[in-house]
């Protein structure tokens, strides 16, 4: 299907503005993909365990770009590095992963363990308390001013020129951001096929009293599973302010909602269908901003959920529920 | 028990927001619009004005030049002796500008609850002034902006009318269009712009202006726009074509563009130059060297410009400059009005005073005062600066 919208794409309209527009357009969405990718694999997974849609995990990912700020910020700031950039990077990648974790971590323990078996409204509606209360704690301990990660001056304005110097641009901080997610979700895959954890935490989402009587404990498979995805999403939080420079105390509100509408579109519950659902996502949003209008991208973007939705209710990768008769 | 405790607890918290509820909601019923305006208040030695501005938030930075330019006014008028029984107390109130325009209205209202409060200087975005004209006008306050430039705000019909409450202190985009235009076209001599505006109306305005001129004076001319929540520009910048000469860009938030500028950058398109309008006039944020923008006019060589400019550091903080002005009108107006009053006035009686404003000397450079619509009689004209390697803004035009 993916490989279809693009065609379409190319054949009506790179006519008119040629391949390297469109190409370069890709190359964008495949950047911007990647972050609501790992964005929707937060979402999925929470899902995928708890059947929970953890609406204030965008704020985390915005908590996790304001960590990463600050460790930029105490390191020394993008134009006078205090250590190599490199580590700089991977100071501010592991502290906002770690910080955004253990902030998942107590969003679980504190607003969703307790409601676990209430009716299923309810940890719906603490989900957009959590949402609320972070997006205000941090207006009221930061104010609601711009801070700008400066990523280019950090880390650099180069890249790589892909058919020439009038080809399509890659830069550095593009490549940093699609590798550094690849990397993540090829690890997030490792951990749920191949170790007992990923064992554990498979069991729990397909039937957690079985997998209790097993001998595993579902609250800690659980509680892990919420610190991975929010770790992911913390990752998510420093891409973007790299990338796009700007955070503020409402950057997770849409960043979340995108890194939703894929994990929907991908099919809400299974990790490759977060990441390609974060990908088209992407690439839509890109293509559309590239060829319509910025006015109408978002409209694209929900209207394809919409008509995922109606042909597929399940998600592009998801499979249907089952229905005990 | 503790269920009993908890509900308990709960009932107690609703009754208090209830409580709070009904008071709030009855204070508005008391006081109708138009005993707001009329309503008798006792000037004292302390007369009381607001100002709302943006003082968190995407535009702070242009926000609080602007409350410490009033703020150096007030300073000034409290210090002189003449002044020791009509002294100013100024009320900020955050807008939080390019967040939601919500927070202007909150301000305007609570500007409208405080009974002691006689003018207003602000909003400082035209679709804030735009929003909170209703609340204005029903509290009976005058308010005049110093940084508002929309040029249909004084019309008296386009987006309202605000006829004897709104007054500016800064010239209309009806100025500032044609300025940037021929700055464009006569110094710079671009043959090829792009114009990219952020969806407001001021930026609309503006960017529809400029691209007319350009386009009657034979310059090849793109559009398309971006949105204030907007972050990643990668596709609109993609649009734009390498041998483009320069992109228009009359936004209001700084740090977006900011963001905008380092991402032309590192598409490799960095040898277009952008050009800016007054809403990012915000040195220091907005630090893309090369870069051109136009601004306010002000008179360099005025004893208070230079006093203001020693005692911020050497850092003339010029967006905020017309907002000195407008604190000087409100402060004026409040002073007329109380002493034509022996000691008592009205809000309706301090915006006519504003009405009636008439300063010779400004640090504008010209003498203010305002035609019925609320612009300033005397034209003025903008001024072109260029963003160098340190971030500061030099005026070059």
């Amino acid at each position: 299907m993916l490989l279809a919208i693009w065609v379409f794409y190319a054949v009506y309209f790179s006519p008119t503005q040629g391949w390297t527009f469109f190409l370069q357009l890709t190359v964008d969405g495949i950047i911007l993909g990647s972050i609501y990718a790992l964005i929707a694999l937060g979402y999925s997974m929470v899902y995928g365990i708890l059947k929970l849609l953890n609406f204030a995990h965008g704020d985390v990912a915005m908590i996790g770009a304001f960590i990463g700020f600050g460790v930029l910020t105490l390191l020394g700031g993008p134009l006078s590095p205090a250590i190599p950039v490199v580590a700089l990077v991977a100071c501010m990648f592991v502290v906002a992963m770690l910080g955004s974790g253990f902030l998942g971590l107590a969003i679980e323990r504190f607003a969703y363990r307790p409601l676990r078996d209430a009716p299923r409204i309810a940890p719906l509606i603490s989900a957009l308390g959590v949402a609320f209360f972070l997006e205000n704690s941090v207006l009221l301990l930061f104010g609601a001013n711009y801070r700008n990660y400066d990523g280019y001056d950090l880390i650099s304005y180069n890249g790589i020129h892909l058919g020439g110097s009038a080809g399509v641009f890659v830069s550095y901080l593009g490549v940093m951001v699609i590798t550094g997610a690849l990397l993540l979700m090829v690890g997030l895959v490792a951990l749920v096929r191949w170790t007992r954890f990923g064992k554990a935490m498979r069991a729990v989402s397909f039937d957690r009293e079985a997998a209790a009587m097993m001998g595993i404990d579902p609250d800690r498979v659980i509680a892990t599973t919420f610190f991975v995805g929010s770790a992911l999403g913390g990752a998510a939080g420093v891409m973007f302010g790299l990338v796009y420079s700007q955070i503020y105390y409402l950057v997770g509100f849409l960043a979340g909602l995108k890194g939703f509408t894929a994990a929907v579109v991908g099919g809400i519950g299974s990790i490759p269908g977060a990441m390609l659902g974060g990908l088209l996502v992407g690439l839509v949003e890109s293509w559309a901003k590239g060829y319509l209008n910025g006015n109408v991208a978002d409209l694209v973007v929900f209207g394809i959920l919409i008509g995922v939705m109606l042909i597929r209710p399940q998600g592009l990768l998801g499979t249907p529920a089952l229905q005990k008769v | 028990m503790k269920k009993v405790m908890v509900a308990a607890v709960f009932a107690v918290a609703l009754a208090i927001l209830a409580a709070n509820a009904l008071g709030s909601a009855k204070a508005p019923a008391r006081a109708s619009a138009s005993s707001l305006a009329t309503a008798s208040v006792t000037c004292g030695k302390l007369r009381t004005i607001g100002m709302a501005a943006p003082i968190t938030g995407p535009a702070s930075d242009i926000g609080n030049q602007q409350v410490r330019w009033a703020k150096f006014f007030v300073k000034r008028w409290n210090a002189s002796k003449a002044n020791r029984n009509q002294k100013i107390k100024l009320v900020t109130g955050d807008t939080q500008l390019g967040v939601d325009t919500a927070f202007a209205v909150k301000v305007a209202q609570s500007f409208k609850s405080n009974s002691k409060l006689l003018a207003v200087v602000g909003p400082a975005g035209s679709q804030e002034v735009v929003a909170s004209t209703t609340a204005y006008k029903a509290g009976g306050l005058g308010f005049v902006s110093g940084s508002a430039s929309r040029t249909s705000l004084t019309d008296g019909h386009t987006d309202g009318n605000r006829r004897g409450y709104f007054y500016r202190t800064v010239p209309s985009d009806a100025a500032q269009g044609p300025t940037v235009a021929n700055y464009m076209t006569k110094t710079l001599k671009w043959k090829r712009v792009y114009i990219i505006d952020d969806q407001e109306t001021y930026s609309q305005g503006l960017a529809d202006g400029v691209q007319k001129i350009l386009n009657a004076k034979g310059v090849t001319t793109k559009r398309d726009s971006i949105s204030q929540k907007d972050s990643d520009f990668s596709a609109a910048i993609a649009k734009i074509p390498s041998n483009y000469q320069g992109i228009y860009i009359p936004w209001q938030l700084a740090p977006q563009a900011q963001a905008f500028g380092q991402q032309l950058q590192a598409a490799g398109k960095g040898h277009i130059k952008l050009f800016g309008s007054d809403g990012l006039f915000a040195p220091g944020v907005w630090k893309i060297a090369g870069s051109y923008d136009s601004a306010f006019p002000y008179n360099p060589t005025d004893p208070v410009v230079k006093a203001y400019v020693k005692a911020h550091g050497g850092n003339g903080e010029f967006f905020g400059l017309p907002s000195y002005v407008a604190a000087q009108v409100d402060t004026l107006a409040v002073t007329k009005a109380c002493k034509a009053g022996h000691g008592k006035t009205t809000r309706a009686a301090v915006r006519k005073q504003i009405a009636k404003t008439n300063i010779a000397t400004t640090i504008l450079g010209f003498r203010v005062g305002f035609k019925s619509s609320g612009e300033m009689k005397l034209p003025a004209a903008y001024g072109i600066y260029q963003i160098q390697k340190n971030g500061s803004f030099k005026r070059i035009g």
